[in-house]
């Protein structure tokens, strides 16, 4: 039963990873919370049922329209109402707070936009990319969906550890997220990268949509599953992209293991209690960066 | 002279005197003479009790007309008014014909309470019949047992609002916690032979009737009851609590979950291999069975299947025939949604008891009549009753076999016998 446990609390821990890595681009690029990140997880798997069910796409495409979806709507966001806060400051810590609040904002807006749809009243579900027979390992059992979400979240680390890394315009992405003044000098577009951080933070969400979409129901509340991103983030440091997985991995299997022997009812408690645990033992985070105090 | 005049004023003062109460005896004889007068006249209203004209008893009907539960209020509020209306065709209840009043509740506390005042105090209708959501009606329990006004609840199923009973509140209509719970652990035990059984209900007031109606019927029954898991009713990884039933080797399972958890449950059940092991699922978990299909994606799953329900027209289509093309033809052709039939017993149930009470028609009248009501209809399996001590109205339910494709009603109807969970 343990083992069990902790398997499937892997398999959500690389979901909430993938959120977690979501909001550490954007936190990283223009240190901003996006509490909307949530809400692109749901327009992402309210897009793909939409393209699946009625316009009987495949689903290969709907993937790629879905992310493509949220990743333009993030990017569209940071154009219309981010840099507008902004403006031409290349500093932006004077515009946290109003920042903040456009994204709390936008996830409202988002609900509110979901919700005037009479089907999404219903309880709905995404069907699997992967689907079949269970897979057997001993008394343990792992559904296929469940492989798949691993191998995506796998294959979606290594791609951004090889952006960021090894191309051109990660550097420069790295770059405007350390020093936007300095990377302004030297000639990098910053408003322009922080545009495609959102966009590919957004496009990271959708991801995160379409996987959790047949695992979780998809109402118009699911984007609150940005809490489990946000207890992954603070876990693994809200610095670290490296952290974001670890910490997500690490609230997945708690969850479960708090639900088996202490109650299922404490499992909902369980990521602001880690939150608590890390900010007073570690706020750093396994592996975050000394945090700056800024005042807001 | 001196003497005299204050005798004689004292004298014509006195005559004044009596002549002015004189006068207002005669007047107030002729008010009561003229009261009696009017009162006695045919085709004059009555002003006796509120709500209530020689030609015309207005009720009070309210539901969740917009908000995310709407789909709970409109068709039952609707097929409630339908029946009514069926009721006015034919002559009226006693020679007087309903007029329906409606109100928008949203499945809210306050909404709901501000809605019951308003037809109380300023449209004075003779009794209420509404409420989906026993959360929201709660709130006004108190108030309508202080003005005793009688009250039948919609299609709202909690247990909380009928238990303990109160004087001038009917409800219950589709049944209580009671007796879903009740017949899940009938069926169990009688058709399935079960020795052992889990139970995962919520960790609410639904939750904790549902689990100990279970408990107290298993053990009547000589079942064990090895596992019993609460879960939120938010949730979203049933992994923990299907791990811990399956580790108990149960021989049936029971849940008492609502739509999302109920699909999260079965899709993990179907995960776990566990699908040897029937699985009993309350009606609340499904309300609409083939998107209820769709969403658990696994016919695996729903091999071992049940659910409970507490009207008669799955196991007689000509029934839900009869009730759809009435709806239809109230509601410009409309085909109504999945919780159209729960609209039904309550208006029933009301118009029976306004037959029972009579042409002299008082709220007290009404009350009595309905605390001896013991109709059998069409709609329902088992009988609509009450009575000095019991509000609930529904106690029978059949089991659904669901294979994700077709639904068979299995042998049997499964009635809660009233006893108590401790």
């Amino acid at each position: 039963m343990i083992f069990q446990a902790v398997l499937s609390g892997i398999v959500m821990g690389c979901v909430y990873a993938l959120i977690a890595l979501s909001l550490v681009i954007i936190y990283k690029s223009t240190d901003v919370v996006n509490f909307a990140a949530g809400e692109f997880v749901m327009i992402a798997a309210y897009a793909g049922l939409l393209l699946l069910d009625h316009l009987s796409l495949n689903y290969a495409l709907m993937v790629v329209l879905s992310v493509g979806l949220v990743f333009v709507l993030g990017a569209f966001f940071e154009r219309t109402a981010l840099n507008h806060i902004i403006g031409f400051r290349y500093a932006a810590e004077a515009a946290l707070v109003p920042m903040v609040v456009a994204t709390i904002g936008l996830s409202f807006m988002l609900k509110g936009a979901v919700r005037v749809i009479p089907a999404t009243e219903e309880v709905l579900r995404l069907p699997p990319l992967f689907s079949g027979p269970p897979l057997f390992f001993g008394d343990l059992i792992l559904q296929r969906q469940d492989l798949g979400i691993v191998g995506v979240a796998i294959l979606v680390m290594v791609l951004l550890s090889v952006g960021f890394n090894l191309t051109a315009t990660g550097k420069a992405l790295r770059a405007t997220s350390q020093n936007p003044r300095a990377a302004a000098l030297i000639g990098i577009p910053v408003k322009r990268m922080r545009m495609m951080a959102w966009a590919v933070a957004s496009g990271l969400a959708g991801i995160s949509g379409i996987l959790l979409g047949p695992k979780l129901l998809m109402t118009p509340d699911m984007g609150s599953v940005v809490m489990m991103g946000i207890a992954a983030s603070i876990v693994g440091g809200f610095t670290s992209l490296i952290g974001c997985v670890v910490g997500g991995i690490v609230l997945g299997v708690v969850q479960n293991l708090v639900g088996i022997f202490i109650s299922p009812q404490a499992i909902a408690v369980t990521p602001f209690f880690i939150i608590m645990v890390v900010l007073v033992v570690r706020p750093n985070g396994l592996f975050g960066e000394a945090m700056r105090l800024k005042k807001v | 002279m001196l003497d005299h005049a204050p005798n004689a004023k004292t004298e014509e003062m006195h005559q004044e005197e009596t002549l002015i109460r004189m006068r207002a005896k005669i007047a107030a004889a002729l008010a009561v003479l003229a009261a009696v007068t009017v009162q006695a006249w045919p085709g004059v209203s009555r002003a006796a009790e509120p709500g209530v004209t020689d030609a015309e008893i207005t009720i009070g009907m309210f539901a969740p007309l917009s908000g995310p539960l709407v789909a709970y209020g409109v068709d039952p509020l609707a097929a409630s008014r339908m029946l009514y209306e069926e009721a006015n065709k034919a002559g009226g209840i006693n020679g007087r014909k309903v007029k329906i009043l409606v109100e928008d509740d949203k499945c809210n506390p306050n909404d709901l309470v501000a809605v019951v005042k308003k037809f109380v105090t300023v449209d004075n209708v003779f009794m209420l019949h509404g409420g989906s959501c026993t959360a929201a009606l709660s709130a006004a329990i108190d108030y309508i047992n202080r003005e005793k006004v009688p009250y039948a609840m919609l299609n709202a199923a909690g247990d909380n609002a009928v238990f303990p009973p109160t004087k001038y509140v009917f409800g219950s209509f589709q049944g209580t916690q009671r007796s879903y719970a009740a017949a899940f652990a009938q069926f169990a035990a009688q058709h399935l032979k079960a020795k052992r059984a889990a139970v995962i209900v919520h960790d609410d007031d639904y939750g904790k009737a549902n689990a100990a109606m279970a408990k107290a019927t298993f053990d009547k029954l000589g079942v064990a009851t090895v596992a019993i898991e609460r879960i939120p009713p938010n949730i979203s990884d049933v992994t923990a609590p299907l791990l811990k039933i399956r580790e108990a080797k149960p021989d049936v399972i029971l849940s008492g979950a609502y739509p999302a958890p109920a699909v999260l449950i079965a899709q993990k059940y179907g995960e776990f291999g566990m699908t040897n092991i029937p699985l009993l699922q309350s009606a609340q978990g499904i309300p609409t069975p083939s998107v209820f299909a769709k969403n658990v994606a696994n016919p695996a799953a729903l091999e071992n299947f049940f659910y409970t329900w507490a009207f008669s027209d799955i196991g007689d289509p000509a029934v839900r025939t009869k009730y759809v093309d009435m709806f239809k033809a109230y509601n410009n052709g409309r085909e109504p949604g999945p919780f159209m039939m729960s609209g039904l017993p309550s208006a029933m149930a009301v118009i029976e008891g306004l037959k029972m009470a009579g042409r002299d028609l008082t709220r007290e009248g009404f009350v009595q009549a309905m605390e001896k009501l013991s109709l059998k209809t069409d709609a329902m399996p088992g009988l609509l009753e009450f009575g000095p001590n019991r509000r609930d109205a529904a106690r029978t339910m059949v089991i659904i076999k669901y294979d994700g494709k077709s639904q068979k009603v299995m042998p049997g109807t499964y009635t809660w016998d009233g006893i108590e969970a401790n």
